[in-house]
Formats: structure tokens, C-alpha cells, sequence
């Protein structure tokens, strides 16, 4: 197909271009114009990364076809600030602290933006309304409605615009104070890089082949076809690794792309590099791999018992990780109760789900450095092992650190710079890898799922005697952090209480599911689940208040661990306290008491949500008042 | 009635840095010209708000301003060794260890200083961008006295690292000091529960977090009020699923994340009991802000509507379900009785 003519007006400068007929608006925003503050999150018009102005309509520029663009005059995020003054939204964002990694932020702003112009007076409510096309990960929302409520209140003349204005802090006395962010200019503005807006002369751009497969030996491959493509610079697979192969958090389990057997669906095979990332991708297609499917196994339990199909030669029982916590002697802790309570636990496999998917940038400097720039939340641990993988000192391996478009674990993992230092080897050029939200979802890693056993003795006056916890956990194919996770759950397993007999084991196994690795919390979300999931049961079989029954048992100053470690300050009774008073709460046992307490719906709470949309008329003030 | 509220709590506690193993982060310091100042390390802002914290610590130890300071590439060729940016880590090991840079460039200008002025240097004290001496008519712009340093052949440097005193577990028992400082948290939850749809909405959630010292409060608040909203995700609807290792959620259609509209709101409260090993005292919050959440939900659902959710997430069928039971429950007793 021929280019597309576009003529248009872009934040306020006219433009006439020829562009691809492919194309996605965002794209020709993009990577034709270089307004990279218009971000790729989803490339479905889920998570509103991409939100722009199209003839003053707020659309997600990844729906919209480029040729689209014809005769429109079109805002993006570089547009709101008029000669590089921040708008009035954007300064209240910096100021309410409502960008965290700053990913969402571009869009967020333009959907605010949005809201305000639809109505200047837009209540609380009908700002959680407007924005609800648009995901953050990191910041909970409740600043960004604090941020759009300042812009109106500014703008509207209700608060001064020294609202917007730092803080002044004469005495030099700025650790405690509410200093706004440093970067936050360049996020409400999109003005920051992330790994996937940068470009350098001559970058390639990868794709890369992914197992259909849970577990299967792979008999060959023949990259051969692909090779000889007009416009393929460069094909690697395993082959390619010059060094020890193998990457993981704590185990080097996995190699840099598939070696003998592909261990889960989705996992690389092998990678493409042209100039043109069409081409890179239908060039995989034309990878010839043959596949001998082996049995596998997904599900924890079946792993762990005899005869089940074995992932790693190292494993042949598939355990990645198993942690033993030991205190006093539970048959007497459990002869000592007068209640023992006994239940099963499990929490689900869950995605990290940062706006940011997966993107590097790699190039052979001219020292011959192999530098690779991405958003790794590891680059000391990461260079000593692509050191090894690569057969090169450590000084001619460089990791720099890209502006991090949320990562809460989930970029911990050495999961693509592999393959992007080994491409940039191979075609001497740079090269630039950018993950589809599928490819992020597929084949990164997720918060380990986990199945937990919980037996707990108590006293009738509420002290705990015993507890023993086992906690089996489904690692997927590869270690990645699970022996950390493990170790993590198991410590904090049994909470901050004072229990003189403990037994906790925590098992990670390998499983032919997407690993599963560092996330937020870090195994101490799961297993603290279970034990405070439990000690509501206790509290409401011996009859005490919630906060009661934890008080009897909280370590205090000077207590010792389940790890038997001394602590020398506790500040646990003074948080229950806090929250008690905080929450203004009502005591008495958790019995289900919901309709007769008196305690429910005060200050704190927020309307609830019911059917239909919360908009006010868009014409709520004379017109002369719209901002 | 079909709409039920009701209330639950749930307390948390969490290890600060890397777990059961040595962790340790370096940094450089440098007053810059101009009374700037140049701040090297090993990190690189993951969202959470360390590179304004960083600032933060290094303006109030050296005397500058915080928009003064300059923090470099995280860049394994360029800057000195901070890890990785993750366990709760980052203003604990990273920040203690800028303090400590901070200080020794300071204690190099302020050498300088006391001998140009014929003072005590523990009489110089250094804010916001003035130096001066106590109890004097001496004072200087921090730009004047690098002036005066690089005069002298001065280049106000520091360096510094900052590790940890912590231990491996023993494979048998589990013994071991895993972490030096450790925070304590505890969270109440108030839901709604729809019992014609099992609907669950957070209303509101009060949280408390020991963190140590809040360098940045509002930042505090704001790794609190995201990690709740990342917990009742977990709580309520993601759910990564896959069939035979086949995701069958591999997109944001079928992934479900909490919107504007799912957010209760957050009542943060700001604990703060010093570490007493770090110079700073400060401990961190990112991770164990989640932590006390799905379980405080929990235990509100059960005080609304007597269903106990122990497996994740508390969907609205999931609940139903333990509604509908209930009540089958309760008519069979009643039969069972008459």
C-alpha cells in the first residue's frame, strides 16, 4: 500500500508528512514526530497511556489509525505546557505529588485536562468518574484527585495560586518536609525518556520467538530462512551465548534464550533484529523450530510428588526452595492450648501489571563496552552474571539504569538484556527491544501463588501456644527470586507476635507455569495473609476484639524473633493504638457484628458506588466562567 | 437489605533491606560550584520518590537547597555500588549512605571555612544555602565558600558506604539476624457488601506504618495509599490465569486492575520510631503498606455478611457463594431445630 498523506496541526504547528498506512496514530505521534510524552501501555485502549486530543476530543491515540490524523488538529502532553510553563494541572500534580513513576502520567493529565474542560467544577466524584479510562499502578489514585481538585480550586479562584508554589523551608530543615518531586516536571510534562521512547543512529529493533509450548526438548532449529530475508541485520538463539550460560536471582537456572527444552509458554527461543520492526517480526515466522513435547506438570502439589516430570536436571524432585523455621516444641505448645484452630489458605498468581512494559536499548560502545540501558531494578547483580554469560570482564559490561516506568519486583529479572547484549554483539549496531503488553503479561514473572496450612494453639485468655505453617508455593519453570520469596515468607510467617513454639516450612517448586518471582511484599504478603486471616478466627472463637487478641500477643521492646534475633524497639501496640483511635473504632469480638455496629460510614469513608455515571450537565456554570 | 457494611483489622511486620544476607550501598558527595552540590549513586528513581529523598538528605547535611542537587546516572561504569532498587531498601541503605557522604564533604568545606574565619569549625553551621559561624558576624553564600575552597586546593569531597550487621538463616532452625531494623504496621478496613451481587467495595482504610523517619511525609503517604490500592487488586479481582501454562488473562481486557473507581479512601498515619543504627534513623514503607490490607478486607466482609474469604481474590461470585451457603446453612439449623 502506498504512504498515507497526513497535514495536520499538532500542538499548534502545522505539519504535512507522509506516513506508513499501518500506522497507529500513536505511532506516527511517536516515532515519526518524536513526541514520545504520548506512551504505549497497553495497545488497546485499556490503560489510557496514550490519551490525546483529536479536534478537542480525548481519544487513545493506540485506536486510531494514523491516516486518521487527515486535516485534524491534534494536543498532545508536549502541548498543555505553553513555552515551557507548566499548566495549572500539571503544576498541581508536581505539587500534590501525583506522579509516582510517571508512566500513566501523560495520559492522566490529558484525561484531567479533559474533565476540567468538560466541566470547571467537577466534583470529587465526578473527577474518579472522568478518569476512569485511565490506569495508574503505583500511586493509588488518591493524589491524582487531589490534583485535579487543586487545578479547579486554582483556576477557579478558590485557592490562591501560591497553593501550587513550594513550600518554604528557611532552616534548611528539609528531611520531614514535604519537598515536591524533583522529577515530576519532566513526568506531568512527558518530558522523561523511558528505555522505549530513546533511538539511537542505526538502532535495530528486535522481536522475539516464543515457545507454544509448557515443556517440550526442542529436536532443532533453522534460522536460515529468516537469515536470508532482505532487511534481517541479524538472528540469535542460545548458539549465539559465547560463556557460561544462565540467569536468575539466586539460582542460574535459565538461559539467555531456550537451550535443549523450552520450559514454559511463551518463553524465548530466539530473536530477530531489522530496522524495520515489520520485518523483524515476520522474519520470525519464517524460524523453523521442531518441538518433542514432554509431559508436564502445573500444579504444585502434583510437582512435588514422586515420578512427576522433572524441569531442571539439578531438581529432580522440581524443589526450588524449601525454608524451615524451628522454635520450642510445638506437641507441647499444642498440648498447652485450650483451643486449636486449624485452616487452609491460598492466594492466586497475580501480575505486576506496571504501565511500563519491558524495553531496552543495547550497543557495543567504542571501547567495546557492551552496554546495555534499561528499566532494571538490578544492574550490580545484573552485570556480574552477563558478564560471565558474555565471557568478558567485568569493566566491559555496562548496565545503565532507565527511568523506571513502575516496577514493584517484576524488573528484577535479567529477562531480555541477554538477549539484547548478544544482538548488539552479533550486528555491531545498536538495538532496541520493546515488549508488547502481551509479551509483558505472558512472560515475566508474577507474585507466587501459594497454598497454606495454618494450625494455631491458643490459651482460653487469647495467648498463642503454637503455630505450625506450611506454605507451598508454584515458582513456574524458572527460580528467579523464589528461594528469596520462600525465605521472606517463612520469617514474618507467623506475624510479630511472641509465640514460644513455632514450626514454619516454606516450599517454592518448579512447576511448567509463567515463573513466578519478586513482587512487592515479597512472600510476606501471602503467608501474613494466612495469619491474620486467622487470628480474626481466634479472636471471634475465644470472644475478643481484634485488636485485644493481637495486643496479648504483639512483641514488644526487647522481644525475640521467630529466627530468635533480639529486638531492641517494637513499635507494634503503638500502631494497633494508632489505628484503634485512628479509625474510631468500636470494640467488641469479630462475631459479624456489621449491622449493629455504630462505628461504620464516618469520616474516612467515601461514598459508596452506584449504577450509572456521576457527571454533573457540562453546562453547571455560565460559559464566561469555563476555563 | 441488600447492602452490608462492616469493619475489620489486620497488623503487618516487615524486614528493612536485603533479607538474611549482607546488604551494603556506597555513594559520593561533592559541594558543587555555585553552592550546588553533586550526588553519585546506584539508583535510579523506581517510581517511589528516591531521587526528591535523596536530595532531601543531602541539601539538609551539606546546607544547600534540594532543587541544588544534582543526582547522576545509575550507570554500573559511572557510579558507585547501591544494588538493587527493591526490598524496602532504597532511603534505608542509599540514604544512610548519602548522609554519611554529605557529612564528609561538608567536614572539608567547613575545615576551610574555620580557618579563613579563625574559628572553632564545630561553631560553623551550614542551611539552605548560607554558611556562617556562631556567635559571629561571619557568613558566606555557599557558592562563596567552594569559591573559597577551590582557592585554598580544596574540592569538598565525600564518599561513603553503609551496610548492614545481618546474618544467613541456619538451614535447620531458621536462626539468624536476617535484618537490623524492622517496621510495624496495622491497618483497619471498612467495606460494603452487596449481598444480591457479592459485590465488595473498600470504603475506607485507616493505615498505620512505622517507617522510621518520614524524610518526605507525603511521599509516605503516597507509597501507602498505592500500595493498599495494589493490595485490594490482589484482594479482589486480578487473578493471572493460565490452563494447561496457556495464560488465558494475557491482556488489560482480561487482566483486571482497580480503577478511579474502586479506590477507598486512605487515612494515613505516620508512625515514626528511629532505627537506632542508621545515622538517619530512617527505616522505608513501600512494601509493607500492602501487606495488612487483603486480610483487613477480609475480616471486614465477615463482619458484613459472616462469609470467610481464605482464598484469593474475594470475587463477587466467591462471595455470593458464601452468602448463598450461609443462608442454606442457617435455614437447615432452623429446620433441623423446629
Amino acid at each position: 500500500m502506498p504512504d498515507v498523506r497526513i497535514e495536520a496541526t499538532i500542538n499548534g504547528r502545522r505539519i504535512a508528512r507522509n506516513a506508513k498506512p499501518h500506522l497507529r496514530l500513536l505511532d506516527f505521534l511517536r516515532d515519526d514526530l518524536g513526541h514520545t510524552g504520548t506512551k504505549e501501555g497497553c495497545g488497546a485502549g485499556e490503560c489510557g497511556t496514550c490519551s490525546v486530543f483529536v479536534d478537542g476530543v480525548l481519544l487513545k491515540s493506540c485506536l486510531v489509525p494514523a491516516a486518521k490524523a487527515q486535516g485534524t488538529t491534534i494536543e498532545t502532553v508536549e502541548g498543555l505546557a505553553k513555552a515551557g510553563e507548566l499548566s495549572v494541572l500539571q503544576q498541581a500534580f508536581h505539587k500534590a505529588g501525583a506522579s509516582q513513576c510517571g508512566y500513566c502520567i501523560p495520559g492522566m493529565v490529558m484525561a484531567a485536562t479533559a474533565a476540567l474542560r468538560a466541566n470547571p467544577f467537577a466534583g470529587r466524584e465526578e473527577i474518579k468518574e472522568r478518569l476512569g479510562g485511565n490506569i495508574c499502578r503505583c500511586t493509588g489514585y488518591q493524589k491524582i484527585f487531589d490534583a485535579v481538585e487543586l487545578a479547579r480550586d486554582v483556576t477557579n479562584g478558590r485557592r490562591p495560586a501560591s497553593a501550587l508554589a513550594e513550600e518554604d523551608q528557611a532552616d534548611g530543615a528539609f528531611i520531614g518536609a514535604n519537598v515536591r518531586r524533583l522529577d515530576a516536571p519532566s513526568k506531568v510534562s512527558g518530558a522523561l525518556k523511558y528505555a522505549g521512547d530513546m533511538v539511537m543512529p542505526h538502532m535495530l529493533h528486535m522481536a522475539v520467538l516464543r515457545s507454544p509450548h509448557a515443556h517440550a526438548r526442542i529436536v532443532s532449529i533453522d534460522t536460515s530462512q529468516a537469515e536470508a530475508m532482505a532487511g534481517v541485520e541479524g538472528v540469535i538463539t542460545c548458539a549465539d551465548v559465547p560463556g557460561v550460560d544462565g540467569f536468575g536471582v539466586f539460582v542460574h537456572d535459565q538461559p539467555i534464550m531456550a537451550r535443549g527444552k523450552v520450559r514454559y509458554v511463551g518463553e524465548q527461543v530466539a530473536a530477530v533484529a531489522s530496522e524495520d520492526p515489520l520485518i523483524a517480526r515476520r522474519a520470525l515466522a519464517k524460524i523453523k523450530v521442531v518441538y518433542e513435547p514432554l509431559p508436564a506438570v502445573f500444579d504444585a502439589h502434583e510437582a512435588m510428588k514422586s515420578g512427576a516430570p522433572a524441569l531442571h536436571e539439578y531438581a529432580p524432585d522440581n524443589l526450588v526452595k524449601h525454608i524451615p523455621i524451628r522454635v520450642g516444641d510445638i506437641a507441647k505448645g499444642f498440648a498447652d492450648s485450650d483451643l486449636i484452630v486449624e485452616e487452609t489458605y491460598s492466594t492466586q498468581q497475580v501480575e505486576h501489571a506496571y504501565l511500563e512494559p519491558e524495553a531496552g536499548l543495547a550497543y557495543v560502545d567504542h571501547d567495546g563496552v557492551v552496554t546495555i540501558l534499561s528499566p532494571s531494578q538490578n544492574i550490580t547483580h545484573h552485570r556480574h552474571m552477563l558478564s560471565r554469560i558474555i565471557a568478558q570482564p567485568i569493566n566491559k559490561v555496562r548496565f545503565i539504569m532507565s527511568p523506571v516506568g513502575g516496577g514493584f519486583g517484576g524488573k528484577e529479572d535479567m529477562v531480555y538484556q541477554g538477549m539484547l547484549a548478544l544482538m548488539a554483539m552479533k550486528t555491531r549496531r545498536p538495538v532496541r527491544l520493546v515488549f508488547t503488553r502481551e509479551e509483558s503479561i505472558i512472560t515475566t514473572a508474577k507474585r507466587h501463588p501459594s497454598r497454606t496450612t495454618y494450625k494455631m494453639g491458643l490459651t482460653r485468655d487469647g495467648r498463642i501456644t503454637a503455630v505450625e505453617i506450611t506454605m507451598i508455593s508454584d515458582g513456574g519453570a524458572y527460580g528467579m527470586s523464589t528461594e528469596g520469596v520462600m525465605r521472606k515468607a517463612a520469617i514474618l510467617a507467623a506475624g510479630p507476635y511472641a509465640i514460644p513454639n513455632v514450626k514454619v516450612d516454606t516450599y517454592g517448586v518448579y512447576t511448567n507455569n509463567t515463573p513466578s518471582g519478586a513482587f512487592r511484599s515479597f512472600g510476606a504478603l501471602q503467608s501474613q495473609f494466612a495469619t491474620e486471616t486467622h487470628l480474626d478466627i481466634c479472636a471471634e472463637k475465644l470472644g475478643l476484639d481484634p485488636f485485644e487478641i493481637r495486643r496479648i500477643n504483639a512483641m514488644r521492646d526487647g522481644a525475640t524473633t521467630h529466627t530468635k534475633q533480639t529486638l531492641k524497639s517494637v513499635s507494634l501496640t503503638r500502631a494497633l493504638d494508632a489505628a484503634e483511635k485512628a479509625a474510631r473504632w468500636e470494640a467488641g469480638a469479630p462475631i459479624s457484628r456489621g449491622t449493629t455496629r455504630s462505628d461504620l460510614g464516618g469520616e474516612g469513608t467515601r461514598p459508596s458506588c452506584t449504577l450509572g455515571a456521576r457527571l454533573a450537565p457540562s453546562a453547571t456554570r455560565p460559559k464566561s466562567e469555563v476555563a | 437489605m441488600a447492602k452490608r457494611r462492616g469493619r475489620g483489622v489486620a497488623a503487618c511486620w516487615y524486614g528493612i533491606a536485603r533479607t538474611a544476607t549482607v546488604d551494603r550501598a556506597g555513594a559520593w558527595a561533592e559541594i558543587d560550584d555555585g553552592g550546588t552540590a553533586k550526588i553519585v549513586t546506584g539508583v535510579t528513581e523506581i517510581g517511589e520518590g528516591i531521587l526528591t529523598v535523596l536530595a532531601q538528605i543531602a541539601a539538609q547535611e551539606l546546607g544547600v537547597r534540594p532543587q541544588d542537587v544534582t543526582i547522576g546516572d545509575n550507570d554500573t561504569a559511572r557510579s558507585p555500588e547501591a544494588a538493587h532498587a527493591g526490598a524496602t531498601r532504597q532511603t534505608y541503605m542509599i540514604g544512610n549512605a548519602v548522609a554519611l557522604a554529605s557529612r564528609q564533604a561538608r567536614a572539608a568545606l567547613v575545615e576551610v571555612l574555620a580557618k579563613h574565619w579563625g574559628v572553632d569549625g564545630r561553631s560553623i553551621k551550614t542551611a539552605a544555602g548560607e554558611a556562617w559561624a556562631e556567635g559571629t558576624n561571619h557568613k558566606m553564600p555557599m557558592g562563596d565558600a567552594v569559591h573559597l575552597a577551590k582557592s585554598r586546593g580544596v574540592v569538598p569531597l565525600g564518599s561513603a558506604s553503609f551496610g548492614t550487621d545481618t546474618t544467613g538463616l541456619d538451614p535447620v532452625d531458621g536462626s539468624g539476624r536476617p535484618w537490623q531494623a524492622y517496621v510495624f504496621g496495622c491497618q483497619v478496613a471498612e467495606v460494603e457488601v452487596d449481598t444480591l451481587t457479592g459485590e465488595v467495595q473498600v470504603l475506607g482504610i485507616w493505615a498505620v506504618h512505622d517507617v522510621g523517619r518520614a524524610v518526605n511525609p507525603r511521599g509516605v503517604e503516597g507509597q501507602i495509599e498505592g500500595g493498599i490500592v495494589q493490595a485490594l487488586g490482589q484482594g479482589l479481582m486480578e487473578d493471572y490465569r493460565t490452563v494447561n501454562g496457556h495464560a488465558t488473562t494475557p491482556n488489560l481486557a482480561k487482566y483486571i486492575l482497580p480503577t478511579s473507581l474502586d479506590v477507598p479512601h486512605v487515612t494515613s498515619v505516620i508512625l515514626e520510631d528511629p532505627d537506632p543504627i542508621g545515622p538517619l534513623g530512617v527505616k522505608g514503607i513501600g512494601e509493607p503498606a500492602m501487606i495488612p490490607t487483603i486480610p483487613a478486607v477480609m475480616n471486614a466482609i465477615y463482619d458484613a455478611v459472616g462469609v470467610r474469604i481464605t482464598s484469593l481474590p474475594a470475587t463477587p461470585e466467591k462471595v455470593l457463594e458464601g452468602i448463598i451457603a450461609k443462608a442454606s446453612r442457617a435455614k437447615a439449623s432452623r429446620m433441623a431445630a423446629e
